[in-house]
């Protein structure tokens, strides 16, 4: 004699925020979110306008809920709430939720007049890629702010660069901050390398400390054996923004696919040893010397009306937008006032 | 038994092809290009994905209220909305859609006009 298990009866059960919701036989996550009085944005609720978009933290969710989003955001666990139809239980959360993680700063250096290095000590449980950003918070009053990530997981202490903005309350206190503990929440952020394709050209520009996700991406890449060109594109105002040049010219003659452009507005012309040095601004540089831009992965950060012109030149070159990764730096808005 | 017009397209795939080169024209065009300067392109395509899907009378759940939402703020005119249309109608030649159904398509497009010019 058999116990007989109704497998109807059973059915799957949403994790969200704290609370269990049990869903209906072929009931999608999103409709399941609602008929509970939870607060989800959606449009199209047919898997196209992606307004839906969760992310799931334990449980697997059925292919069909991840078709038509970008690689990056599948990797991340991203998924569209509308077409889920989970079988089995699931964890899932808001895309913007993240963990939170106790830290210390391990030291702090200078990389030029305006920029400041800092290390932090990695917590063990953070997995993070070199290029995706945190969230910076001092432990003592919550003070928070996002930096990028240049360095490796594998390098140790969490490297990012710190613009010293005047009367800057976050960057005025890190440069004397040793030893001090601070949380940080992530990771977040899609700006990162793509280690499937080797064979993929990369361009890669940023603005001022916008260099920090880009030289995580090229380490991630020149420690993956990347084979095509990455080219990496500075843009600065004056000479003394340039920071990092001597290094990232020594990694140029080691690692050969790498190559360097500094786009300085109010210099002329001078030599740096590794780099060329070009006057125009960093968008008329790129988008006159790509006339095509369909075979390149693309990574473009800091200012953010400049990243916005690059993304959409790059994608009117032929670009694919899910080749073109983005990290705009807004200014916290007591600084940009 | 007639198949639908969206079968007739190609489906979702046909909505795929022809996402991104709409979107080009559209951001090419002086006349309406102002309006995305702003705009985050990734949920912009995504938008531009799901408006084709309705205007190739595909499974949707687009709205007029959500149109006119959307849009109220834009302050837009008949120029505009024709642009708009006028490269519909060119991204599916472009890609080989027979005269009848892009006509189809063209008027499931006509059909949200009041919305999206807010009257």
């Amino acid at each position: 004699m058999h116990a007989e298990i109704d497998v109807d009866a059973r059915h799957a059960t949403l994790e969200f925020e704290g609370a269990r919701y049990p869903l209906l036989p072929s009931e999608s996550v999103l409709d399941c979110l609602l008929r509970h009085g939870v607060q989800v944005s959606s449009c199209c609720r047919s898997g196209a306008c992606q307004s839906c978009m969760l992310k799931v933290n334990a449980g697997r969710v059925p292919p069909a809920s991840q078709r038509g989003i970008k690689a990056t955001h599948q990797q991340q666990g991203l998924f569209l709430a509308c077409m889920c139809k989970p079988t089995s239980d699931l964890s899932i959360s808001r895309c913007e939720a993240a963990p939170s993680y106790a830290s210390r700063v391990v030291r702090s250096e200078r990389l030029s007049e305006g920029v400041l290095g800092v290390w932090l000590e990695r917590p063990n449980e953070l997995e993070f890629r070199a290029g995706q950003f945190l969230q910076l918070s001092r432990t003592t009053d919550g003070l928070m702010r996002p930096y990028s990530i240049a360095s490796l997981p594998e390098q140790g202490p969490i490297e990012l660069h710190v613009a010293l903005l005047e009367h800057g309350r976050m960057s005025g206190w890190l440069q004397r901050a040793a030893g001090e503990n601070v949380q940080i929440r992530g990771p977040f952020g899609e700006c990162y390398y793509q280690e499937q394709e080797p064979e993929r050209p990369l361009l890669l520009a940023g603005t001022g400390t916008g260099l920090a996700p880009l030289l995580g991406v090229v380490r991630a890449a020149i420690h993956a054996g990347h084979r095509a060109p990455i080219t990496l594109f500075h843009g600065v105002r004056e000479r003394a923004g340039l920071y990092m040049a001597a290094e990232l010219g020594q990694l140029a003659r080691d690692a050969a696919p790498l190559r360097l452009v500094a786009s300085v507005l109010d210099a002329d012309t001078f030599e740096l040893p590794g780099w060329r040095v070009e006057r125009a601004a960093l968008d008329q540089l790129i988008l006159s010397q790509y006339p095509k831009l369909n075979a390149h992965r693309l990574y473009f950060c800091g200012n953010p009306s400049l990243v916005q012109r690059l993304k959409r030149g790059a994608f009117l070159a032929g670009a694919a937008l899910a080749n073109i990764h983005s990290d705009p730096f807004v200014l916290p808005a007591a600084v940009a006032a | 038994m007639s198949t639908s017009l969206y079968e007739r397209i190609g489906g979702e795939a046909a909505v795929d092809a022809a996402v991104d080169v709409f979107y080009r024209k559209v951001l090419s065009d002086p006349r309406i290009a102002e309006f995305f300067d702003s705009v985050d392109m990734d949920l912009q395509r995504a938008k531009q994905k799901a408006f084709l899907t309705y205007a190739f009378g595909g499974p949707n759940h687009y709205s007029g209220k959500d149109l006119r939402a959307a849009h109220a703020h834009m302050k837009l005119t008949d120029q505009h909305f024709d642009a708009v249309v006028e490269h519909l109608a060119a991204t599916l030649t472009e890609l080989g859609v027979p005269a009848e159904h892009i006509a189809e398509v063209a008027a499931i497009a006509a059909s949200v006009r009041g919305h999206v010019l807010n009257r």
